[in-house]
């Protein structure tokens, strides 16, 4: 055998084994199974609901979902409606008889008598001029040809450590713009 | 005009090998797409209805005494009591500072459903000072019934025949809303 031919044939070989192919079959299965989870556990999250990085929320037993509606997270720093930012607390000096400091609306925040937080009722009034607005625009009529009436349902998820009287001036604000049902959000001990 | 030929390509043995990578470009697209849109927080929720003040007074309903279930919660102790006298004023003493005793509450509140089947408010009146964490805790022992409790029964007015009780007391309303006291108040 030449020199060449030896060449030729090394050659010939060497292109058949770069030929050679991974066996993607295998790939394939794990990747449809992964494919099935995921589009079975998709169909469970059917709402918008977001949260906030760093919030502490408490667990619920409650078995309810929460549907799609406005939303206002507390932390204890400060307000966040529809994943806007539109306050937030100061910090209080330390309660008689107590070591622990706390965050509190700002005073000019606050009217009615300390109970109506201005920056919220200005965000949910407008909110709620929205979806009326749509509403009226919308072809879904109630059975005396009316626009469907608003809701007035608000979603509110806190952090474990805010305290009730910020939790009660949001909802007397929410009252006051017209939101008559809340739904206290809170992560499921099954989930 | 000659045709494409086909991509299905033969081995030495004549057997056909699919091309699978198209197939897996697809996956893996949707793969990312499901994970990226996917929501990892599984939320629930206790809804709560803003107490409306009637108009005019019922008379008639006052003079039946409803039984007008009411929780005080403190910074300390919690107090189950009702405005007309209708159950014995009870004090639940806190396990440690911020931990209602939602274990005696649970029991205290089986004990008022039984004698009041057809009762399902229970109206909080928590303190200022109290957090996200305890009300959570509290409305749980008060709205749910679980697996360990015994089974109640109520009559339907309607067909006339026995049904579980499924809940302990699910409307929960705030009877405080309006006062900007700091002490839990009744309604």
């Amino acid at each position: 055998m030449s020199i060449r031919r030896s060449i030729r044939l090394r050659k010939g070989r060497r292109r058949k084994q770069s030929e050679s192919e991974l066996p993607l079959t295998s790939m394939m299965d794990i990747l449809v199974i992964i494919l099935v989870f995921l589009l079975k556990s998709y169909t469970t999250s059917t709402n918008s609901l977001t949260t906030i990085a760093g919030i502490q929320i408490p667990v619920s037993a409650s078995p309810d979902i929460p549907g799609d509606t406005l939303q206002v997270i507390v932390t204890p720093e400060g307000v966040t409606f529809e994943n806007e930012r539109i306050m937030d607390f100061v910090l209080a000096a330390a309660e008689a008889g107590t070591t622990e400091a706390h965050y509190r609306f700002k005073e000019a925040d606050l009217d009615e008598e300390g109970l109506r937080v201005v920056p919220l009722f200005d965000a949910l009034t407008k909110a709620r001029e929205k979806a009326e607005l749509l509403r009226a625009k919308s072809q879904a009529r109630d059975e005396n040809g009316q626009p469907l009436p608003f809701e007035g349902t608000l979603a509110i998820q806190a952090d474990k450590r805010v305290r009730y009287e910020t939790i009660r001036k949001i909802m007397y604000t929410a009252a006051a713009a017209g939101y008559k049902t809340f739904r206290f959000l809170a992560l499921s001990r099954e989930g | 005009m000659l045709s494409r030929p086909s991509l299905r390509r033969r081995n030495e043995n004549g057997e056909i090998i699919l091309n699978l990578v198209p197939i897996l470009d697809a996956m893996v697209t949707l793969i990312a797409f499901l994970l990226y849109t996917m929501s990892f927080l599984a939320l629930v929720s206790i809804e709560t209805q803003f107490p409306q003040a009637s108009k005019d007074i019922n008379q008639e309903l006052i003079e039946k005494k409803p039984l007008q279930l009411t929780l005080t919660i403190r910074d300390q102790e919690m107090e189950l009591w009702s405005p007309f006298g209708k159950v014995e004023k009870k004090i639940l003493a806190f396990l440690e500072p911020g931990k209602p005793d939602t274990e005696a509450l649970h029991a205290a509140l089986l004990e008022i459903k039984k004698a009041f089947p057809e009762e399902n408010q229970l109206v909080l009146a928590p303190a200022s000072s109290i957090n996200y964490d305890t009300l959570i805790s509290v409305m749980d022992s008060a709205r749910l019934l679980e697996n360990s409790d015994p089974p109640m029964f109520r009559t339907n007015p309607e067909t006339g025949t026995d049904e579980a009780i499924q809940t302990l007391f699910p409307e929960i309303v705030f009877g405080n809303l309006l006062s900007n006291e700091s002490e839990g108040s009744g309604a």
